[in-house]
């Protein structure tokens, strides 16, 4: 996937990406939380 | 390399900007609560980029994207953990529970807070030893990188460079407290994240766009070098082979002591305790996931990509071009340097330099800050103003003293060694402060003395990086370490993590009922203390 033969690491590109997307999506829901 | 004049003008400005923003954080300073904890009123921006620039150096950049060159993309299960740990995990579990637990016993330092919550001196105590004795290491570390990197691009003398530094960022922290260190640190993180996202595109550019650069890649593990594949390596899009030497490395010590020892570093955890509440977490967090997947994740994958370009441009992998002429070994840590200097437009030049000198100082001052404080209100503890500042002049002089004295070895091992020390000493007794009611206090001091005691044990005779820069284990045993492999290569925090959780666990069974004297995490409490 994208140019990356090993799923170890093509995981871990992406994981990558979506952990940073995760607390975008975090923080806008709890925007007026606690 | 870009002209000096453009660079200094760069330079001249930033440092000015810089200035004014302390010399703002200086003005708003009024009390030892402003200088310790930023009035426990930080704005969730300033927050966030305070603690994403403190937590990123010029090490992790450069350091860490030489080592990306030697790796491959594997190492980006490390920039996972920065993110989903560092970050994710940080902020919205430790982080508002310190918040709040921070404000429900009056506490403005990490010693503080695990002091008061076992109610112990000792711990307080312990905690201010650990940070004066051994933050100075790493902050002498991130110095020396930053004085380096002035002496080879304004081609400046090393000493005044060290100094310049020196007075520099320990000026504005010593006038500013807490305030001026995140007023800097909001404009070094935003130069920092300009700069690298900068790069990656640059980068991405330059090699055909995301999927042929990592083809392009890929096809380059025919050339691995035949020492690199005894050592495991199997290209740069391949994690190393399972259980071979690069594998240990890069899964214990760089992944796990470096993703997992950040959550216990006391100039993070401070950061927790100068906002208003969990809210502000809330948001912070996606300033700081986003901050740092700029930082690490860019490193890494252009790190790794440097491959393509310096053997596209020389028919050489980057760590056969960073052999220096001198010494006819190579130094991973000129990778990007060399690759920025050869592959982007020289305008990009200054703006990645500065990027550097941003992550520098931003580190450093959050550094100053802490050990300074952990001397005059955790070892001293007295309050004031003045004795705050005192204690930051001491940590900046025993800084800059061993950043003329230390040897290099130490020096390149100080980092991991600090962590590691962090994360044992420190992490199951915070942790269990914030979340187990049961454990006691002779169970929060069983688990740190455990852990400190472990990891230097092992960092002193067993891990072979560290028992060779130290030496000790050659003076005494005629060895310079008694381990073998894997234990040569494997992290300390692998052993003292989990001895130093075990000490806690079953101290604090052995020890129950004592529990019930000491002051846990109150919701209503917190929140009540958070509003005054």
């Amino acid at each position: 996937m994208l140019g990356i033969p090993d799923p170890q690491v093509w995981l871990a590109y992406l994981l990558c990406i979506l952990s940073g997307l995760l607390c975008v999506v975090y923080g806008v829901l709890n925007w007026n939380r606690d | 390399m870009t002209d000096y004049l453009t660079f200094g003008v760069v330079v001249g400005a930033y440092l000015l900007i810089t200035t004014a923003l302390a010399y703002m954080g200086y003005l708003r300073t009024k009390s030892n609560r402003d200088y310790l904890i930023a009035g426990g009123r930080a704005h969730p921006y300033l927050m966030a980029l305070a603690y994403g620039s403190a937590f990123i150096s010029t090490a992790a950049i450069v350091g860490f994207g030489g080592a990306a060159a030697l790796f491959g993309m594997g190492i980006l299960w490390l920039t996972f953990c920065n993110i989903f740990i560092g970050i994710f995990i940080a902020f919205v579990l430790y982080g508002k529970r310190t918040t709040l637990l921070g404000k429900q016993l009056d506490a403005q330092t990490f010693p503080e807070l695990l002091g008061k919550r076992f109610d112990s001196n000792f711990i307080r105590r312990l905690a201010g030893v650990v940070i004066t004795l051994g933050m100075p290491l790493y902050a002498a570390a991130v110095m020396i990188g930053g004085a380096r990197f002035l002496e080879t691009t304004l081609n400046i003398n090393y000493t005044v460079a060290v100094a310049v530094f020196a007075l520099f960022v320990g000026g504005y922290v010593i006038t500013g407290g807490l305030k001026g260190v995140f007023y800097t640190d909001a404009l070094q993180g935003s130069i920092m994240f300009v700069g690298m996202l900068t790069l990656l595109v640059f980068t991405y550019a330059i090699l055909g766009g995301v999927t042929p650069a990592h083809q392009a890649l890929t096809a380059l593990a025919a050339h691995v070098p035949e020492s690199l594949a005894a050592a495991g390596h199997q290209g740069w899009t391949a994690m190393p082979a399972f259980g071979s030497e690069y594998w240990w490395v890069l899964v214990t010590t760089i992944i796990l002591g470096v993703g997992v020892g950040v959550l216990a570093q006391p100039q993070l955890v401070v950061r927790f305790l100068s906002v208003r509440g969990p809210r502000e977490l809330n948001r912070a967090v996606i300033i700081g996931g986003v901050f740092i997947l700029a930082m690490t994740g860019v490193a890494f994958v252009v790190g790794a990509l440097t491959n393509v370009y310096f053997y596209q441009t020389t028919g050489q992998i980057s760590l056969l071009a960073s052999i220096s002429p001198a010494t006819g070994k190579p130094n991973i840590d000129t990778i990007i340097p060399m690759y920025i200097n050869s592959a982007l437009p020289p305008w990009f030049t200054s703006i990645f330099m500065l990027t550097l000198l941003a992550a520098a100082m931003s580190t450093l001052s959050g550094q100053f800050h802490t050990i300074g404080t952990a001397l005059s209100h955790d070892l001293y503890q007295r309050t004031g103003l003045l004795v705050s500042r005192l204690g930051i002049v001491v940590a900046l002089i025993v800084t800059v003293f061993l950043a003329y004295k230390l040897p290099p070895g130490i020096i390149a091992v100080a980092t991991a060694l600090f962590f590691a020390i962090c994360a044992a000493t420190f992490l199951p007794a915070y942790t269990a402060a914030l979340f187990w009611k049961k454990a006691t206090k002779p169970g929060a001091i069983a688990s740190m003395v455990t852990g400190l005691t472990t990891s230097l044990i092992m960092l002193t005779f067993f891990h072979a990086k560290g028992a060779t820069a130290l030496g000790i284990s050659q003076a005494l045993f005629g060895k310079p370490t008694l381990a073998g492999f894997p234990w040569v290569v494997v992290d300390p925090i692998v052993v003292s993590l989990p001895l130093s959780a075990l000490a806690l666990v079953v101290v604090s069974y052995l020890t129950q009922g004592q529990e019930q004297a000491l002051p846990y995490y109150d919701r209503q409490k917190a929140f009540a203390a958070a509003s005054d």
